[in-house]
């Protein structure tokens, strides 16, 4: 059985999760801790850290803020104008950058600010995306490298000493005790959180042809580079209450745009727009930990009481883990097709991560598919120790 | 792809052989019986146990014969791994004598420890190419390959001695002979270079 | 030569893998798929599994997990955790592992270790010994995942497990289990100076030199490594080119 949190209804599956003996997990534990936050303290740390890192006389930029377009990092900008600040964004491209990603990375310059955009070689990116998909079932593994490397290896290219990233994913999604209380990033951190899932860059040489000369970009700087910049990262959501859906309200103030409908998989329509490779990346995490986007957002808008833990779980049930047929309208076998898979190798492979015990099996345990191929859970909640109760994919 | 024929002969685990080629790309497929060797483009005999009880198992159904029929008569690339490579010699020589299927003229004996060794010979050894072997196109000499054993095997022949590995004074841990190949370490647990040795059988 | 061999652990607990400190705060670390994955990309010499639930839980091993496991596993592999009986190691051996790990078994009923050798070769049996430095500096094994104390030294238990007719010795100290601040040098010396087996050290790796350590102070023939992997960025590769330089012989 798949124990839940009480108060939301993230599973303890979840990588780096705790729930203690009230049943309480350690995100919403984390979000409890912040009522007792002095954010106007925060703020003035924050303006004081601006202050001593920014440029003096304008011959250099103040910081660097790492952006994709989206919600985050459109509201990381906005504000860092608001303060009077001059930013250098950079932009690391997305493995499959979406037509509505494009726009939004368009309007975050129209902001007012110095852009630059790092571009791997697609097509030794593409080999990546799809040795990661079969290695360790995460396609979007090269992004979580190069979200990291890219504006790292331009902070000290350029000389930039603070880099703003947007928040702390150890904090708000859960994560051992030592991430959570740092605010800011060395490589360690990189290596234990950074979502690299034990796979190192060192380890794509000699697989499919890939050699060291293709990722210079997926290189970190040395821990020497870094001190001799003195490059330093802090997060935002340190220093302001962070709340996805009000940093979209305000991007969207600012031109941000959002797709028609919730996004497939999830339950909104103002994150995850930009790359369409982001449908199998959610779909294995379900596959693997048993819970999705849809699970994700649910526990931020519990924690923020704009849903009902019931609700919670009948919002999840309907839409956490659909298998991926579509993202942002785009068919995945276009998606397969760039990264060389076709649909039946896709499914041996989605099964293959597929953690047997968090699924409904039949009796030779094999697991049991609906008509689209979607799977369903042991127990979509915690289930009391005298009744016992089938999961059944209703809604 | 190539149709593999594993042959059972009742020793544990063939899971591991027959994930290792279907890796390679070959399409394996496991027998314990003479009639399913008749589809096979290749055969594997893999071996984990002892040489009287492996030679009593394929003679109790048949398949020494069948065997015979298919690699000596029709020429089926063969590939005998560990104890497999060891039944095709003539002799076996561990708890009293057996004879083997006797492909290639040559006696299995018991390891010699020198000081400082230990037998069974158990871990990652370097394996030295003598010859021109096909199994080891593309493989730099010297890298190392997991085996775990007591015996060996000692072909009469030097032209039939494909690779040797240094230790118990240097045993013959490959032999070559026309079809006939045998490997005395586990291609199927050591990692690439074992894959390309089982891409190279596949290629033949 | 037979080259020194670096392991990672797996350690197995009801869904997915942890780790933990002292045997004890385990954090989850994710899917096993995916490690067993990663670490066969990396070309590590052997791999170890151990359900750390499964003696606790009164149960034996889980063999459809294994057996998933072991079909990406394509080098040699040591199960171990929850291993009770003659039947518990032929199931596991026919699932994939080619190597399986005695702990509690080995101290409440070593007769088993006999059986194993004697049926399926000393090759195939490995006794666990998890170990904790008492206030004397005596060391004292644990059985149970490290929870029950048994009034045995590692030194007793070795000597008996070899007289038995295990293959080798997986000698694990609890102190420095998840800490990476270095093997236990003095226990595993006790060990490898008691017994012929080959001894691979567990519990401490932090660095590539605290593996060099072990191997040459401590006399060990492989070591074992969790934490060091999962939470840092050295790679089993780079320690084989660290201990190649250093003069041991490491696998090509």
């Amino acid at each position: 059985m798949i124990k839940y949190c009480r108060r939301c209804v993230m599973p303890e599956t979840k990588p780096d999760l705790y729930i203690d003996e009230e049943g309480v997990c350690s995100a919403c534990r984390n979000f409890q801790a912040r009522q007792d936050v002095d954010w106007e303290q925060r703020r003035t740390e924050l303006v004081e850290l601006l202050d001593r890192y920014g440029s003096r006389d304008g011959s250099n930029y103040d910081c660097l803020i790492p952006v994709s377009g989206g919600k985050d990092s459109t509201y990381q900008v906005i504000r860092m104008l608001e303060l009077g600040r001059n930013p250098l964004c950079v932009t690391a491209t997305t493995d499959k950058l979406s037509a509505i990603g494009r726009r939004n990375i368009e309007n975050l310059k129209h902001l007012g600010v110095d852009y630059i955009e790092v571009t791997t070689n697609p097509v030794v990116r593409r080999r990546i995306n799809r040795m990661a998909l079969t290695e360790v079932g995460d396609v979007s593994w090269p992004e979580h490298v190069t979200i990291f490397t890219v504006p790292v290896r331009i902070a000290v290219q350029m000389g930039i000493r603070l880099i703003v990233w947007g928040e702390n994913p150890q904090h708000e999604y859960g994560g051992p005790a030592a991430a959570a209380e740092g605010n800011s990033l060395d490589r360690r951190w990189l290596e234990e959180f950074g979502g690299l899932l034990g796979l190192r860059v060192s380890d794509l040489i000699g697989q499919e042809g890939i050699q060291r000369r293709d990722l210079i970009q997926y290189t970190y700087p040395s821990d020497e580079e870094l001190r001799r910049v003195g490059v330093t990262g802090i997060f935002l959501g340190y220093y302001m209450p962070w709340d996805g859906y009000g940093n979209a309200l305000y991007s969207q103030a600012h031109g941000f745009e959002t797709y028609h409908k919730p996004v497939e998989g999830s339950l909104v329509n103002y994150e995850n727009l930009d790359n369409v490779q982001t449908g199998i990346h959610d779909y294995f995490k379900f596959l693997k930990y048993g819970f999705g986007r849809a699970t994700d957002l649910a526990c931020l808008h519990i924690r923020r009481e704009r849903l009902r833990r019931d609700e919670a779980i009948r919002l999840v049930r309907r839409h956490d883990g659909s298998f991926p047929w579509e993202y942002l309208g785009t068919p995945i076998a276009e998606v397969l097709d760039e990264i060389d898979m076709g649909l039946d190798e896709f499914i041996r492979v989605c099964d293959r991560f597929t953690n047997k015990k968090l699924f409904v099996c039949d009796a030779r345990g094999d697991l049991v598919k609906d008509r689209r191929g979607n799977l369903s859970k042991v127990n979509y909640d915690n289930v009391a120790d005298d009744t016992p109760t089938p999961a059944s994919r209703t809604s | 792809m190539s149709r593999v024929a594993i042959v059972d002969t009742g020793c544990c685990n063939l899971d591991s052989i027959a994930r290792a080629i279907e890796e390679c790309g070959g399409n394996p497929f496991v027998t314990d019986h003479p009639a399913g060797l008749e589809r096979a483009a290749r055969i594997v005999l893999p071996g984990v146990g002892a040489f009287p009880e492996a030679m009593a198992r394929l003679r109790s159904c048949g398949l020494d014969v069948a065997l015979t029929e298919q690699v000596m008569g029709r020429q089926i690339p063969f590939l005998g791994i560990c104890l497999g490579m060891q039944l095709v010699a003539t002799l076996g020589t561990e708890a009293g004598e057996t004879a083997g299927l006797g492909w290639i003229d040559a006696q299995v004996r018991l390891l010699q420890a020198q000081p400082g060794e230990r037998i069974p010979h158990i871990g990652w050894n370097e394996v030295l190419p003598v010859a021109d072997c096909p199994l080891f196109k593309g493989l730099t000499p010297g890298l190392d390959f997991y085996f775990v054993h007591s015996y060996a095997l000692r072909p009469d022949r030097d032209e039939d001695v494909a690779a040797t590995t240094p230790y118990a004074g240097g045993f013959v841990s490959a032999v070559h002979r026309g079809n006939v190949f045998g490997v005395q370490f586990h291609p199927e647990k050591s990692q690439k270079a074992g894959f390309t040795v089982l891409r190279n059988f596949l290629a033949l | 030569m037979l080259k020194v061999r670096i392991m990672p652990t797996l350690l197995y607990k009801d869904v997915g893998l942890v780790k933990g400190v002292g045997f004890d705060s385990w954090r989850r670390i994710g899917s096993a798929m995916q490690t067993v994955k990663v670490y066969n990309l990396r070309q590590v010499d052997e791999l170890v599994l151990l359900d750390i639930r499964a003696t606790l839980d009164g149960r034996g091993p889980d063999l459809a997990a294994v057996d998933e496991l072991a079909d990406e596993c394509f080098m040699p592999l040591t199960v171990g955790g929850g291993v009770r009986t003659i039947d518990d190691v032929h199931a596991l051996l026919m699932v994939g592992a080619d190597k399986v790990s005695m702990n509690t078994a080995a101290i409440e009923k070593p007769e088993l270790i006999r059986e194993v050798a004697d049926r399926f070769g000393s090759q195939c049996a490995v006794v666990s010994i998890d170990a904790r430095r008492q206030s004397d500096g005596t060391y004292e094994v644990f059985t149970h995942a490290g929870t029950r104390d048994t009034g045995l030294d590692p030194v007793t238990v070795a000597r008996n497990a070899e007289r038995m007719g295990a293959g080798e010795i997986l000698l694990t100290s609890i102190d420095h289990d998840g800490a990476m601040d270095g093997y236990d040098l003095d226990l595993t010396l006790m060990v490898t100076a008691a017994v012929q087996l080959p001894v691979i050290a567990s519990g401490g790796a932090g660095t590539y030199q605290d593996m060099a350590d072990v191997l040459g102070q401590g006399h060990a023939s492989a070591v074992a490594a969790a934490s060091m992997f999962h939470f840092t960025e050295q790679t089993p590769l780079e320690a084989k080119r660290y201990l190649g330089e250093l003069g041991f012989a490491v696998r090509r």
